[in-house]
C-alpha cells in the first residue's frame, strides 16, 4: 500500500486491526550451530483500536523479542507485521536504492507511531528529563526544538513530572524514571504503545503509581500490547491475554477467560506458579 | 661524585630556545593529538561496521601500528619512505605521521570499548524513537561513549606529549631536539636536563589538570551535583602518562 492510502486508513479509523503480525520467527545467534536459538517460532496477533493485548509467559519464553519485531528492534527471520496498512517482513531490500529507501521510510513509519516502554526505563542518562522527551520530537520528526519543549513539559505534566523536567535520571526513582520514559513515548504522539515488564524492576510501593498510569492511558483509548506479570492489572485493564510459551502462542482469549479459568495445562501451571 | 662545577645560568641564557623548543613540541602535540582523535574514531566505527572487510582492515590497522615503537616508526617514516618514494616529508611532517599513526591505532581501541560499553538498551530506546543509526550514533551513542572515553584519550595526549621527544632523533628541534642541541654547546647537561625534564612535567601536571576538570564537568549529571574527582583521585586516574589497558 502506498504511503498515502497509508496515512488515509489511519486517519479513517476504520475501528479494524491496528497491528497484525503474522508467522513470526526470530532465532539469535543464527549460523552459530551450537549457540543458535530459535526463540520466536510461528507468532500470530492482532490489535485493534483502543485494545489492550497483554501478553504473559514465563522467563525466556520469548515476550520480549515479539515486542521488539513488532517495531523491528529485532526483525524477524520470517512474517510479516501490518501496522495501520502498511506490511514489512524483516528482509531489507538491500539491491535497489529506491527500494531501499522506501523501506527505510515505511521503517521510520513504524517506529515513530509505536511507543515503547522498557523494564530497565533506558532513559538517556546525558540528558535532562525535559530533553529525554523531547529528542524523538526534534530528531525524529522534526519539530523546532521550541515546540519539542512546549511537548516536552505538557507530557511530562501529564505523568506529573513537570517539576523535574530539568533533572537527570540519576536523580530519579525508578517509578519516576519510567514517568519519564511514558513521557518520552507519549511525545510521539504514538498509535501504539509497547510495555516490556514496565514494573518489573520497580520497588513494589512504587508499582501500582505505574500501573495507574498505564491505566489511564488505557481508558483514554491508547491501542497497547502490555508485557506483564501482574495478573490483577491483566484481568482489569486488559481486554485479551496472549498466554505464550517456548516462542508459540499457547492459549489466547478474553483476559478474565483466561486469567480465571485457562483451559491449556501450560497455562494453567503458569498461573498457579505466578498467582501462589 | 666528579667534581662538577654548576653553571645554572646557561638555563637563563638558553630560554629562548627552549621556547622555541617547547612551542615546537606544543604544535607536535597538538596537532597529532587533533588528527589521532578523529582518525582513531574513524578507525574504531570500522571495527564495529556491519562489513566484515571494512572490520578486517580496521582491526589489521591496530594491530600494526600497536606492533612497533615510536622510535621505529619516526625513522621508517622519514628515512625509509623518503628514500623509496622520493618525497621528502621534513622532520615536524614525519613526527606528526608517526604520531598520528601510532595513537590513532591506540585510541581506535579506547573508542571501540567504550562505544561498547554503553548499554545496548540506549541504542534501542532511540530507534525505538525513530532516530536513524547516525542520529542514535551521535546523540546517544557517542556522548555517553566519550565521557568513557575521555580519561583514556587524556592519557594519550599525555604520552603523544612525552613521546613527541623521540622525533628529535631525526633533527626536529623541539624541546628535546633543542636540549640535546644546547647541551653540545653549553656542556651543561645536568642543568639542562633538567630544566627540560621541570619543563616537561609541568606541561603534563597541567594536561592532567585540565582533564580532570573537564572530566568532572561532563560527569555531573552521573552523580546528581557532586563535586567530583578529588585531586588524588585523578592523579591516580592520569598515571602521568601510563598507557590504559584496553
Ligand atoms: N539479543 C539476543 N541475543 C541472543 N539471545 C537473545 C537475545 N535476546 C533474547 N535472547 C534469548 O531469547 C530468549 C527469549 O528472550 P526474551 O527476552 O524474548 O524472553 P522474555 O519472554 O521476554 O523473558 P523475560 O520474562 O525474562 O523478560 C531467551 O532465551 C534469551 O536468552
Ligand atoms: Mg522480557
Amino acid at each position: 500500500m502506498s504511503e498515502a492510502a497509508a496515512n488515509q486508513a489511519a486517519e479513517l479509523d476504520l475501528g479494524e486491526e491496528i497491528v497484525v503480525a503474522e508467522g513470526i520467527h526470530k532465532s539469535f545467534n543464527r549460523g552459530h550451530k551450537e549457540r543458535e536459538i530459535h526463540v520466536l517460532r510461528g507468532v500470530d496477533l492482532q490489535v485493534a483500536k483502543g485494545e489492550v493485548l497483554v501478553v504473559i509467559g514465563p522467563s525466556g519464553s520469548g515476550k520480549s523479542t515479539l515486542l521488539r519485531c513488532l517495531n523491528f528492534i529485532a526483525p524477524p527471520d520470517a512474517g510479516s507485521v501490518t501496522f495501520l496498512g502498511h506490511c514489512l517482513t524483516g528482509e531489507v531490500p538491500r539491491r535497489r536504492p529506491a527500494e531501499r529507501m522506501r523501506y527505510e521510510r515505511a521503517l521510520r513509519f513504524y517506529r515513530t507511531h509505536i511507543g515503547m516502554v522498557f523494564q530497565h526505563f533506558n532513559l538517556f542518562p546525558h540528558m535532562t528529563a525535559a530533553d529525554n522527551v523531547a529528542l524523538g520530537p526534534t530528531r525524529a520528526l522534526g519539530l523546532t526544538r521550541r515546540e519539542a519543549k512546549e511537548r516536552s513539559l505538557e507530557e511530562l505534566e501529564r505523568v506529573g513530572m513537570g517539576e523535574k523536567a530539568g533533572q537527570y535520571p540519576s536523580q530519579l526513582s525508578g517509578g519516576q524514571k519510567q514517568r519519564v520514559a511514558i513521557a518520552r513515548a507519549l511525545a510521539m504522539r504514538p498509535q501504539l504503545m509497547l510495555f516490556d515488564e514496565a514494573t518489573s524492576a520497580l520497588d513494589p510501593e512504587l508499582i501500582g503509581g505505574i500501573l495507574e498510569e498505564m491505566k489511564r492511558l488505557a481508558e483514554s483509548g491508547m491501542t497497547m500490547i502490555v508485557v506483564t506479570h501482574e495478573m490483577g492489572f491483566a484481568r482489569e485493564v486488559g481486554d485479551r491475554v496472549l498466554f505464550m510459551d517456548e516462542g508459540v502462542v499457547v492459549e489466547e482469549g478474553g483476559a478474565r477467560e483466561v486469567i480465571e479459568s485457562p483451559q491449556h495445562e501450560r497455562t494453567q501451571a503458569f498461573l498457579s506458579a505466578i498467582l501462589s | 661524585m666528579v667534581a662538577y662545577t654548576f653553571q645554572w645560568h646557561v638555563v637563563p641564557e638558553s630560554a629562548g630556545a627552549l621556547a622555541h623548543g617547547l612551542k615546537l613540541t606544543l604544535q607536535l602535540s597538538a596537532i597529532s593529538f587533533a588528527l589521532s582523535l578523529v582518525l582513531g574514531l574513524v578507525v574504531a566505527l570500522c571495527r564495529l561496521a556491519p562489513s566484515r572487510p571494512l572490520r578486517a582492515l580496521a582491526y589489521t590497522y591496530t594491530q600494526i601500528f600497536r606492533a612497533l615503537s615510536l622510535y621505529v616508526y619516526v625513522l621508517f617514516i622519514y628515512f625509509g619512505i623518503s628514500a623509496v618514494f622520493g618525497i621528502n616529508l621534513g622532520t615536524f611532517a614525519a613526527g606528526v605521521v608517526a604520531l598520528t599513526l601510532l595513537n590513532s591505532a591506540y585510541m581506535a581501541e579506547i573508542y571501540r570499548a567504550a562505544i561498547q560499553s554503553v548499554d545496548h538498551g540506549q541504542r534501542e530506546a532511540a530507534l525505538a524513537l525513530g532516530l536513524g543509526h547516525t542520529r542514535t550514533f551521535s546523540s546517544v551513542t557517542f556522548p555517553q561513549a566519550g565521557r568513557v572515553a575521555v580519561p583514556g584519550l587524556v592519557n594519550q595526549l599525555v604520552d603523544i606529549v612525552k613521546d613527541s621527544s623521540i622525533v628529535a632523533v631525526i633533527g626536529l628541534l623541539d624541546l628535546m631536539g633543542t636540549t640535546i642541541q644546547l647541551v653540545s654547546t653549553e656542556r651543561a647537561p645536568f642543568e639542562l636536563y633538567t630544566a627540560t625534564a621541570v619543563a616537561y612535567i609541568v606541561l603534563i601536571l597541567a594536561i592532567s589538570a585540565a582533564a580532570a576538570l573537564l572530566e568532572r564537568r561532563l560527569a555531573r549529571h552521573l552523580r546528581g551535583g557532586g563535586s567530583g574527582p578529588s585531586p588524588l583521585e585523578w592523579m591516580q586516574r592520569y598515571r602521568f602518562g601510563g598507557r590504559v589497558p584496553t
